[in-house]
This record gives structure tokens, C-alpha cells and sequence, in this order.
């Protein structure tokens, strides 16, 4: 007889082959064994599904938002894809003590974090981005360092706003840091002062970095005239190649003398900018600036957006109950709030900064005082929203090359602020 | 430094903050003068080059009379010849035919076959 292997022939074979070893699972059963149920309820209890929380919910949500923005709108897409896809990753439910999540100790994303933990991946950025960086233009109108340095109002504004709505003095240094527009000193900030923190805070500082374009230019038009918006400044000169050479030895000298603890992101940022600009180094400078720089930077923006566990339970010192000290908390709706202010303060102290140097400086030699909102690092994006002003205020006014030097100087700046707090609060 | 993780009163902190502002500044202004004494040297020697070579270009003074315009365009034509450097392909991956369709190669005369005599 010719057998037919049809479905309903399959079907029978299965449930033949079911009898015996159901008979097997409850002879097991009744020996005090591992039986199908309980296997199965095992099985389940490791899935998402037997772990399943609202709140992870609401911040697969988010992650979705951050790729949509990244993909769709392409607000900062080699920050937000990641950091978006970070969160997915960080909230897909699990069963607490399998070794998967970026807390449990030994976890693959764990041992990814201890970048972010031990704060050595934001100075391998900052190397990357010294290489990339060109500071021509502020070594040629040195005196638009200023306001790098007056966005930095913005840091220590929400320093102090922050500590009103009761955080501690670390917390509040690494919240106010999120006004230095500048992720990976954010990171490096808030790893040595508030380590629970580092996601709230690196996600608030390069969400707003992406924002940007939005934040900006409302505070800008409010806070200058039609006139000043009109201003023209002079071409910068042109920088001989041992100025470029000096700038990075002198700059780390000067401003690492004052504030050492910077050091690991000043000299790793003046360090790249050497590499590029001794002229002699080239494959150094282009590891640097490409293939380590990029590496960087999808390490530290998976991690740092599967660091926003929605739900984590650790147990109370004090009391011994299990508490939840996921992302979704109070404080961190705090955070994002202090952020909006710390950008908003940082951007307005670089565009009033530039209107008091107007006030010392003749006729001819004025500053527009749109190229002071790129004070706050967020390069380049920074320093485009002020292109984009002036050409709006005067279609054949181009910023841009004005606005890179408080907005390379900003970099210096916020970095130079985070030795300070970490060297005040540490 | 003040020691704000002991003692933490608002007096310490707004101190603190108005002391980190301070050094920011002082610190980039540190910055600004030494790249105004190296920027002054700097144009100083090449115009003294200039004087004794004047075949050397200058390329330390300000070029006041480049409207932004050319800038941009020379801008441009930098980016197009640095970028642009692979030639145009088709994109199409087909066997290109050939009008002379004989070849020795593929004669039936030249086979391997031939030499069994």
C-alpha cells in the first residue's frame, strides 16, 4: 500500500506520537519530576510576554519615535538611530537574572555599559572629534572664544535650578552639564557624579542637540534686533599651518593647567585635532575620525539608550522592599524639563554675550549676535541654525564660518565646565 | 574648591556656580590672548617674508575683496572635483556583445578534439 503523506496523515502521526509521551511527562509528574506544565510554565515565565510591564510599552514607544525622527525627519539620525534602537533593545521584557539586561552583572550589553560606566568611551569620541574638527576659523578671530564661553551660562543656571528641585549637589552638576550641548561630556559628567542618571541625561542632552533647529532661533529673534540680525563681519583670515600646529599644545597647556580634570576629554580632543593637523599622520587622523569615532559612537548610543530600562527593581536600603528604579520616574521628567531650560539659558548667554562685545568693539569690527547661540557645542548643528538666521534676516549674509568658532570653542567650553563640577563636586 | 558634598547651604552652591562660570571665562580667555599674540606674530612674519620675497603668496592677510559668492562657488568646484572621482557607471551588469562574433578561442577547429589523430 502506497502511504500518502498528505496533512491529515502528518496530523495523525503527531498525536499518535503525543500519547506516549504524555504517559511519559505524567509518569515523570508523579515521581516528583519535571513535568510538560511545569515546562512550559518555565518557558513562559522567561518569555516578554510572561514578563510583561505597561511601561516597557511606553518606551518601545519612544524608541520608535527617536528611529521615526532619525529616519523620517533626519534630526541627527547617527545619534538618535542607535540611542532609538538602544531603548528597544533595553526594553524588551526579560526574566530578571537570565544575564540579559545591561544591569545584570557579566550581560554582554553590561560589559558594553562599562564603557559608559567608567567613562572611557566620551574621550575617545572627543579624539575623534578633535580630528575632525577644523578651528581656523576661531584661531583667526580668537576673541569669538567668549562665547563659547558665555553658552556655558546655561550649565551652571540649571546647576542651580536643578539642585531647587531638590536634587543633590552631583546630581545637580550632572543635569546642568546637559547645557554644554554636548553628549559625550554629559556622559563622561554624569558617569563619575550621578551614574543612575546617565540615561535620563544623555538622552535629554541628544534629544535636545537634535532639537536644536527648533529651540534656538524663537530665543534668537527675541532676544536680537532687525538691525543687529543684519550685521556683517569680516571674512576671517586665513591660518597659517603652524597656528593650527600651536593651537592644539597651547590649548591643552591653558586650559588643562586650570582645569585638570578635564583632562581626559581635553587631551583626547586636542590630540585628535594634532593628529590632523601636524600633516604627518594622516592614517592616525583618519582611524580616528572615521572608523574608531563611528565605533564609538554606536556603542555608546546602544548602550546608553538600553540603559532606559522602563522597569528595574532594586531593593530599598532602607526598608527592604522592592522599589522601581526604571527610567520612567518623577525625576525624570525633571531632567528633560531642566534640559529644555539649560539650552534654552545656554543659547540666550551666547546671543546677549555677543550684544555686550558689540557695546567694546568700533564700527566694522561688530559681532552678529546670532553667531553667540552657537556657543553651546551641538556642532555643527549649532552653528547652522545661525547660518540659517542670517540668511533669513539677509539672503547674501553667510554665518557659518563666523559661527564654527563659538561653536568649536563651545566643545572647549563645556568641557573645561565639566572639570570644574567634576572637580567641585567629586 | 568649595566642598559642597559636606557642607551644601544655597550659599555654597550659587558661590560655586558663579566661581565655575569665573574660570570658564578665564580659562578661554587665557586661550584668546594667546592666539591673539600668535595670530599678530604670525601675520607680522609673513609680511615680512612678502617684503623680503614679494613672489611668496600671502596667505596671512585678510582677503577682504573675495565676495562671498566666489567663496562659495570655488567652495563648490572643490567639492565636486574631491568627491566626484569615480567615472559614471551604468549601474546595468549585462555581457557586452561584440560586433565580431568569431574567435579562435571559441573554434571549433582549434578544439581539443582535433588532436586526437
Amino acid at each position: 500500500m502506497k502511504l500518502r503523506l498528505n496533512k491529515t496523515t502528518i496530523l495523525l502521526f503527531l498525536m499518535l506520537l503525543s500519547f506516549p509521551l504524555g504517559i511519559m511527562a505524567q509518569e515523570t509528574a508523579a515521581a516528583g519530576g519535571y513535568s510538560l506544565t511545569d515546562g512550559l510554565k518555565t518557558f513562559w515565565e522567561t518569555t516578554s510576554f510572561g514578563n510583561f510591564d505597561w511601561r516597557s510599552m511606553i518606551m518601545l514607544a519612544a524608541g520608535i519615535v527617536l528611529i521615526f525622527l532619525g529616519v523620517v525627519k533626519h534630526w541627527e539620525p547617527l545619534l538618535l538611530i542607535p540611542i532609538g534602537f538602544g531603548i528597544l533593545v533595553g526594553n524588551i521584557p526579560f526574566k530578571v537574572g537570565d544575564g540579559i539586561g545591561i544591569y545584570e552583572e557579566g550581560s554582554v550589553y553590561n560589559i558594553l555599559y562599562q564603557g559608559v560606566i567608567t567613562g572611557w568611551y566620551p574621550p575617545l569620541i572627543f579624539l575623534g572629534i578633535g580630528a575632525m574638527t577644523d578651528f581656523s576659523s576661531l584661531i583667526s578671530n580668537p576673541k569669538l572664544m567668549l562665547l563659547g564661553a558665555a553658552a556655558q551660562l546655561g550649565i551652571f543656571v540649571t546647576f542651580i535650578g536643578a539642585y531647587a528641585l531638590g536634587f543633590t549637589p552631583q546630581e545637580a552638576g550632572a543635569i546642568g552639564i546637559i547645557g554644554g550641548a554636548d553628549g559625550p561630556t554629559t556622559i563622561f559628567l554624569t558617569s563619575k557624579l550621578a551614574p543612575h542618571l546617565i540615561g535620563a541625561t544623555a538622552i535629554a542632552a541628544y534629544s535636545y542637540m537634535a532639537l536644536v533647529p527648533l529651540i534656538q532661533p524663537p530665543i534668537m529673534r527675541l532676544l536680537t534686533t532687525k538691525k543687529e540680525r543684519l550685521i556683517r563681519m569680516k571674512p576671517p583670515r586665513q591660518v597659517s599651518k603652524t597656528e593650527k600646529i600651536i593651537f592644539p599644545i597651547v590649548g591643552l597647556i591653558l586650559t588643562c593647567f586650570i582645569a585638570p580634570s578635564a583632562l581626559p576629554l581635553l587631551g583626547m580632543l586636542f590630540l585628535g585635532n594634532l593628529l590632523k593637523e601636524s600633516g604627518v599622520t594622516d592614517r592616525l587622523a583618519d582611524t580616528a575620525r572615521n572608523a574608531l569615532m563611528n565605533t564609538m559612537v554606536i556603542l555608546i548610543g546602544l548602550t546608553v539608550g538600553a540603559s532606559t530600562q522602563a522597569v528595574r527593581w532594586m531593593e530599598d536600603p532602607a526598608t527592604g522592599e522592592l522599589i522601581n528604579r526604571g527610567f520612567l520616574s518623577l525625576d525624570s521628567l525633571k531632567i528633560f524639563f531642566l534640559g529644555a531650560c539649560a539650552f534654552a539659558f545656554a543659547t540666550a548667554g551666547g546671543v546677549l554675550f555677543a550684544k555686550v562685545m558689540n557695546l567694546f568693539l568700533k564700527d566694522g569690527n561688530k559681532i552678529n549676535p546670532l553667531i553667540g547661540s552657537a556657543g553651546v557645542s551641538a556642532v555643527p548643528a549649532a552653528a547652522r541654525v545661525s547660518q540659517d538666521q542670517g540668511l533669513k534676516a539677509d539672503r547674501t549674509n553667510h554665518l557659518l564660518m563666523h559661527a564654527m568658532a563659538p561653536n568649536v570653542a563651545g566643545v572647549i567650553g563645556s568641557a573645561v565646565a565639566a572639570g570644574i563640577l567634576l572637580s567641585m563636586l567629586s | 574648591m568649595v566642598l559642597l558634598k559636606t557642607t551644601m547651604t544655597w550659599g555654597d552652591i550659587l558661590t560655586s556656580s558663579l566661581l565655575g562660570i569665573l574660570i570658564v571665562f578665564v580659562a578661554l580667555a587665557l586661550l584668546v590672548l594667546a592666539f591673539n599674540l600668535t595670530g599678530s606674530l604670525s601675520v607680522r612674519r609673513t609680511k615680512r617674508r612678502i617684503v623680503k620675497n614679494p613672489d611668496i603668496p600671502n596667505d596671512a592677510t585678510l582677503p577682504t575683496d573675495i565676495p562671498a559668492s566666489e567663496i562659495a562657488a570655488i567652495a563648490m568646484a572643490l567639492h565636486l572635483f574631491l568627491e566626484d572621482v569615480h567615472d559614471k557607471e551604468s549601474n546595468i551588469l549585462t555581457i557586452k556583445r561584440i560586433e565580431r562574433r568569431y574567435s579562435p578561442w571559441n573554434s571549433k577547429i582549434y578544439g581539443l578534439n582535433n588532436l586526437n589523430r
